[in-house]
């Protein structure tokens, strides 16, 4: 489910290294919180959700070692309520994903997600202590997933509308209610834009395996192959999500983000949606290994 | 009142024409069509207030206090949810909906029987407002077709095709012409309005 919401590389050098220190920052907050052990969830993902959570001004920067630049160094946020709160979120939301695979996949091809959750689980009893409501919800939107597609459930809104819900559950925290509004606008469509697109990739793999896909019941596609009408209308729902958080984005100063954010709603989602329309986004067991190497 | 030249984020010294084009890339972006059917409308209403009053405010201190141009686009706010010539239980739906009561607007849709043109457009603007964006266009889409010349429904149905009118610098977007080697082959297949859109 991770792995698609990524800044476009053209982004000016001084901007990419902004995301980097922000990066670098939920990175350290996840191991200050949870242990060395949970910074391997750090995703693109999650650093997203970390920026739009971010107040105007990075605050201040620092600049350390790690075990991934142990040599020269990098520079990130100093720790902040924000970090905090995604680094908290982060952990819900990938223990829930690895649970999601352990269900998902059969006894054999479980064990990487069983291994993944195991770790995880700890940070996980800490992190849904600290954030009960966001907890509750994850799980709430997760049950009723697993129910529509128990029932093989043809309506991909109503499918990719427990993702959205539940990332919509991370602006939960967030006081100030204009503030909230606007990322709850984002964050849903965002769930919804995340979810779609994920179906969409593995489309063939579902074909294949007979896992439940929303996207191919919704256009009867067969074998996980597009027809030319279904990619335009499915292409059509993509952008209205993605012009609904960018409608949103417009009504909140998101300050030294603004760039950052501004790419990659208004050109990376759509590079993004458009590969893997194409065939052309790496998708399956190779997201992170992509996102890796691009990092 | 806010400082009107931050509000337009333009200096102090910038030329008329300066002021003229931010306030209409302002204008175009917080546009009432942008924002139709937006859970988030009111804020943008807002927005388009204060861009409005800060034009206006700084063409009168241009003109000497005297002349006022009036700023186009005070209007066109109004989303007609109030309106219509329907039955009592529709009535209630499009205060429910105008109200932001979603559940309450659905609820009273998921009771009513008939479902003719009116009940298929209410459904999508229920759609809309919720995020269920695929079933929001099919139920206009049925409206339309059961109502081809009702504008309400058409307008409905042309703003979601049509796509988003704003995009900083104004060129087209979406998904099928994202990278630029296919932004021409897209706009042979658009249902373009104003150059703006791109899929479909």
């Amino acid at each position: 489910m991770f792995g698609y919401v990524r800044p476009p590389q053209d982004l000016p050098e001084e901007e990419l290294k902004r995301f980097g220190r922000a990066y670098c920052g939920l990175c350290h907050a996840l191991g200050e919180r949870y242990g060395t052990a949970a910074r391997f969830i750090l995703n693109y993902d999650f650093t997203f959700l970390a920026i739009l959570l971010s107040e105007k001004e990075e605050g201040s920067i620092h600049h350390g070692r790690c075990a991934a630049h142990p040599v020269h160094g990098r520079e990130r946020l100093e720790s902040s309520p924000a970090l905090a709160l995604a680094a908290d979120e982060s952990v819900i939301l990938a223990y829930w994903q690895a649970r999601d695979g352990v269900e998902d996949h059969d006894r054999f091809h479980g064990l990487k997600y069983r291994g993944a959750s195991a770790v995880l689980e700890r940070a996980y009893r800490k992190a849904a202590k600290a954030r009960p409501e966001f907890d509750v919800s994850t799980r709430c939107q997760l049950n009723r997933l697993a129910e529509l597609e128990r029932e093989n459930c043809p309506s991909m809104d109503r499918a990719a509308d427990t993702f959205a819900v539940l990332l919509q559950g991370a602006a939960q925290a967030v006081n100030e209610p204009v503030r909230r509004r606007v990322l709850e606008q984002i964050f849903y469509h965002l769930g919804r834009w995340v979810y779609l697109v994920d179906a969409a990739d593995d489309l063939k793999k579902d074909a294949a395996s007979g896992n439940y896909n929303p996207v191919a019941l919704r256009y009867g596609l067969t074998d996980g192959v597009w027809t030319e009408e279904a990619r335009q209308s499915f292409a059509a729902t993509l952008d209205h999500s993605i012009h609904m958080m960018a409608t949103a984005f417009e009504l909140w100063d998101f300050g030294v983000w603004t760039p950052v954010l501004e790419t990659t709603l208004y050109t990376g989602l759509f590079r993004v949606g458009k590969a893997v329309l194409d065939g052309t986004f790496r998708g399956g067991g190779n997201k992170r290994e992509t996102q890796e190497k691009n990092t | 009142m806010n400082d009107p030249y931050q509000v337009l984020g333009i200096s102090e010294s910038a030329t008329d024409d300066e002021v003229k084009r931010a306030y209409r890339e302002l204008a175009r972006k917080y546009h009432p069509d942008n924002y139709h059917d937006n859970p988030l409308a009111d804020l943008a209403q807002e927005k388009m207030k204060e861009i409005n009053a800060a034009y206006e405010e700084i063409n009168k201190r241009r003109s000497g206090g005297g002349r006022t141009t009036g700023a186009s686009y005070a209007g066109g706010w109004q989303q007609s949810y109030g309106s219509g010539g329907s039955s009592s239980v529709f009535q209630q739906v499009r205060a429910a909906i105008q109200m932001g009561d979603i559940a309450r607007a659905e609820a009273l849709l998921n009771n009513t029987g008939d479902h003719n043109a009116e009940w298929n457009f209410l459904k999508g603007a229920v759609c809309y407002r919720r995020g269920w964006m695929d079933e929001a266009m099919r139920y206009y889409q049925t409206a339309c077709q059961m109502e081809p010349n009702n504008p309400e429904y058409q307008r409905a149905l042309n703003l979601m095709r049509n796509g988003s009118p704003y995009r900083p610098g104004g060129e087209p977007f979406g998904t099928l012409c994202a990278g630029n080697p296919c932004l021409t082959l897209c706009c042979a297949y658009t249902l373009c309005n104003g150059g703006y859109c791109c899929f479909i």
